[in-house]
């Protein structure tokens, strides 16, 4: 190799072009003291209107916008049935829940079940298998109807069929003798169009989560996930705490789950191509089967299409823009009644499994991610729920009382984004203290503690909540 | 805090100016006073003349209903045509919580995704091609009011808008079929005296009041003649925060809202429909008058409104960041002047295009600005936030 000789003064000029472009063009350090307010570190966003779940992450450089606002094309792109005029956006179905999906995660917020036994479902679908494992562990799709209820359809093809909600009453007193009525949902399987389901068919309704912050959940790295693990209770404290073991298609492994109401998805690949493949019926490289049971492969093999539905270049953009929407500010945090608020959380045990802070690791799928201290208030981990909440449908690793702690950051925004305050995995709590009050099995002695607080305490344990 | 990011600002320009042998004064803070209370006024005037556009427009649908014509409908698409130019001049006044888009203390969002929603799924409003019967309009069952519009407005689906300057375009041209020429919709569409077309006419009435109302809440907020309002607020800010609003403003403009979402998402979508005024096919003027309001700021004027402009306290800070900052003001106009009309034969060209190497250079002239505009707030001392959303 030819040696090329500077001169020092050349050599010099650019060491000192090279500092003064740091000096200029470098961020603030990201090397800040832990800030509660600042739940998701430098990709932390003010914005506090309907679309504060929906911004990107403020230390993203100018030309990463062009990927994320391409993300969010795909995100809220309603689909059509294939051959459209637009053929970078046809590929729907045949069997779908939703066209777009924005539709369930309107917003980027949490869906909610829907508001009568005789409406369908908007944001939500039911989960279907079989007793026993597939070939990777994981649920054993039903026969016929496949891994979900797909209750939508393109034309000349019939929907599934439809799962109606509905609900009966049951009160809880508290120790102070306030009643809460809490609502007990009852599921039942109407219009299906290919056969019965059987006598052992299992369900577990799922509404849609919110999808902000996701990226960031995705780079605490394992270990410190794997650090909260307690399988057997060996601490003897009554919870457990259990990480999922699920498929990952395009490992062909079994890895850690993270994602989904049973971290029964591995990263937010997997999981963007699962929901697109089963929800709104789009192949992808990841999935490049339709998603239909036998049975329905003539209305599959009628809209076959040659490629995945959503391209290889659309699926990395979408989960582009998942993995870098920012999370909202905390608000009120120094609020008297919400400091309060944050001991009773505290002094229930919330924190357990609703774990408050991770640093997130040094090389993740998007530097900008890198090294930030978070605040999710979640474990990722697995945790018996008890009866009441029970699904009985285990998914890999989880049993059918087994669910994922969900992360509690920005769920005092939810109504400013979403218009409504349902919350678990069905939408049947119609607010926080009916959320609470479900918890049971593991989270018992959490809800016990609550319900013995008075009035006061209760109050200020939400206004924490909404604070967040 | 802040006074900590001024002093590294001053350190990175005295560094700077030893390196490069620019003349900055370090130390010497520059009086961003001028500028905010010059900007709240130039906000101001630009609402007015918008509200005053848009009343335009209510007078010319109004005219238009009394008498249904092809000439009285082209007088209305005219007026909202001209109501256009001066909104897409308050665009640069958007993403920093200003009342625009932001919460007031009440928890009230400001009127932004009212009034200019977009992409909009006109098979919410009314009939398109393929469905006769679909859309608000032809919804008999649903009583139609203010109230009935924004109970169905991006409720189930942030495509389903049924208010603000797109929906009232989509009521005054209808559907863009093809490639030559704006949409067709007939006079005949709002004659008197059916059902449907009673409805359709209440709908563009509503909703064109609508407009009228935003704005002139926005003029309101903005008004130097009301006690307590935002612009009270705004000129009661330190000042480097107020500036840091305003750069917040500008770049999220040019950066997220015209070179990521408008241009390179419709560039990358494949739908020749992706665009902001599909109806009109007036997509290429939406570009040229946000682009204005920009320079507007830049400048300091709006109309007869004329002051200290944000080029004019830079020059002070860093001229050469000033003479930079100005050249690419020019330099993005003329490229900005030149994107092809209509914007979606654009769309719909194949790959290689010229027409499409012209809008995206126009993309890559944008982020550029926005950078520059970035550097602008360190040289200023400020804090600039661009974000998508």
């Amino acid at each position: 190799m030819k040696t090329t000789r500077y001169s020092r003064s050349l050599v010099v000029t650019l060491v000192v072009i090279a500092a003064l472009y740091v000096v200029t063009h470098a961020e603030p350090p990201a090397a800040q003291p832990a800030d509660r307010t600042r739940p998701g570190g430098d990709l932390t966003t003010d914005v506090q209107h309907a679309g504060a779940y929906g911004q990107s992450a403020p230390n993203l450089p100018t030309a990463k916008l062009l990927e994320f606002t391409a993300g969010n094309r795909v995100f809220t792109t309603n689909w059509v049935t294939a051959p459209a005029s637009v053929k970078s956006f046809d590929g729907l179905g045949p069997l779908f829940n939703r066209v777009s999906c924005s539709a369930c995660h309107l917003r980027d917020g949490r869906g909610q079940p829907p508001v009568s036994p005789e409406a369908e479902m908007e944001s939500m679908l039911v989960r279907l298998s079989v007793p026993g494992e597939d070939a990777h562990g994981g649920p054993l799709g039903h026969p016929v109807y496949g891994g979900q209820l797909q209750d939508r359809a393109i034309l000349g093809v019939p929907p599934e069929g439809r799962c109606s909600v509905s609900y009966s009453p049951r009160t809880v007193t508290l120790a102070d003798g306030t009643a809460v009525e809490l609502r007990v949902p009852t599921y039942t399987f109407v219009d299906l169009q290919y056969g019965p389901l059987g006598e052992d068919i299992l369900y577990s309704p799922r509404v849609a989560p919110s999808v902000f912050g996701l990226g960031l959940l995705e780079a605490i790295p394992e270990a410190m996930i794997l650090a909260h693990a307690d399988p057997d209770d060996r601490d003897g404290d009554g919870i457990s705490g259990r990480p999922n073991r699920v498929w990952h298609t395009e490992q062909q492994a079994t890895v850690l789950g993270r994602f989904g109401w049973k971290a029964n998805a591995a990263d937010l690949r997997e999981q963007a191509a699962g929901a697109a493949n089963g929800d709104i019926g789009l192949t992808t490289t990841v999935n490049p089967q339709q998603n239909v049971g036998t049975g329905q492969t003539a209305a599959a093999e009628a809209y076959a299409q040659e490629g995945p539905e959503l391209s290889e270049k659309f699926l990395d953009r979408l989960v582009f823009y998942t993995r870098t929407l920012a999370v909202p500010a905390a608000r009120n945090t120094d609020d008297e009644q919400v400091l309060r608020g944050r001991n009773a959380f505290q002094a229930a045990n919330c924190q357990a499994c609703h774990v408050e802070s991770y640093r997130t690791g040094h090389d993740p799928a998007v530097p900008q991610l890198a090294n930030q201290t978070i605040f999710p208030y979640t474990d990722l981990l697995l945790h018996d729920m008890g009866e009441g909440l029970a699904d009985g449908r285990p998914d890999f690793a989880a049993t059918g009382r087994e669910w994922r702690t969900p992360p509690l950051w920005g769920v005092g925004l939810q109504e400013t984004v979403s218009g409504h305050t349902t919350f678990l995995h069905d939408g049947r709590a119609r607010n926080l203290t009916e959320a609470i009050l479900w918890h049971d099995g593991e989270a018992a002695a959490s809800r016990e503690a609550f319900a013995q607080m008075s009035a006061a305490e209760r109050a200020a344990l939400i206004a924490f909540l909404n604070s967040l | 805090m802040k006074r900590m990011i001024r002093r590294a600002a001053c350190v990175a320009l005295a560094v700077l100016s030893l390196g490069l042998g620019s003349a900055v004064a370090a130390g010497e803070a520059v009086d961003l006073k001028p500028f905010v209370a010059n900007y709240a006024s130039l906000v101001h005037a630009s609402y007015a003349d918008t509200e005053a556009r848009a009343r335009q427009l209510q007078t010319a649908v109004a005219a238009f209903l009394a008498a249904p014509s092809e000439g009285t409908l082209a007088q209305a698409r005219s007026a909202w045509l001209d109501a256009r130019v001066a909104y897409g001049q308050t665009e640069c006044f958007r993403f920093y919580g200003g009342p625009i888009d932001g919460v007031d203390a009440a928890g009230v969002e400001g009127p932004e995704t009212r009034l200019n929603a977009w992409p909009l799924n006109e098979a919410h409003i009314d009939y398109v091609a393929g469905d006769a019967a679909a859309g608000l309009v032809q919804k008999a069952d649903l009583p139609l009011s203010r109230e009935s519009l924004m109970a169905n407005n991006m409720t189930h689906d942030e495509a389903d808008v049924a208010t603000g300057f797109h929906a009232v375009e989509f009521l005054l041209w209808g559907q863009d079929p093809g490639l030559d020429g704006a949409g067709q919709r007939p006079a005949s569409d709002f004659a008197a005296g059916d059902a449907v077309r009673g409805r359709r006419r209440l709908y563009l009435q509503l909703t064109t009041a609508m407009i009228v109302d935003d704005l002139a809440a926005m003029t309101q907020a903005w008004s130097p003649d009301v006690a307590d309002n935002y612009r009270a607020e705004f000129l009661g800010l330190d000042p480097a925060v107020a500036t840091g609003h305003i750069l917040s403003g500008l770049a999220t403009l040019c950066g997220f809202e015209m070179a990521a979402e408008r241009m390179a998402t419709a560039l990358d979508s494949g739908d020749p429909e992706d665009e902001q005024s599909c109806f009109s096919d007036n997509t290429h003027n939406d570009f040229i008058y946000n682009a204005l309001g920009v320079r507007n700021v830049c400048v300091g004027s709006y109309g007869a409104q004329s002051g200290v402009g944000l080029l004019a306290v830079l020059q002070q800070a860093d001229p050469a960041l000033a003479g930079k900052l100005a050249a690419q003001l020019d330099a993005t106009d003329r490229l900005v002047a030149g994107i092809p009309v209509p914007f979606d034969a654009v769309l719909a060209s194949p790959e290689d295009s010229v027409e499409r190497a012209k809008v995206q250079a126009v993309v890559e002239a944008l982020m550029v600005q926005t950078d520059l505009l970035r550097d602008v707030g360190k040289a200023l001392g400020v804090t600039v936030i661009v974000a998508a959303e």
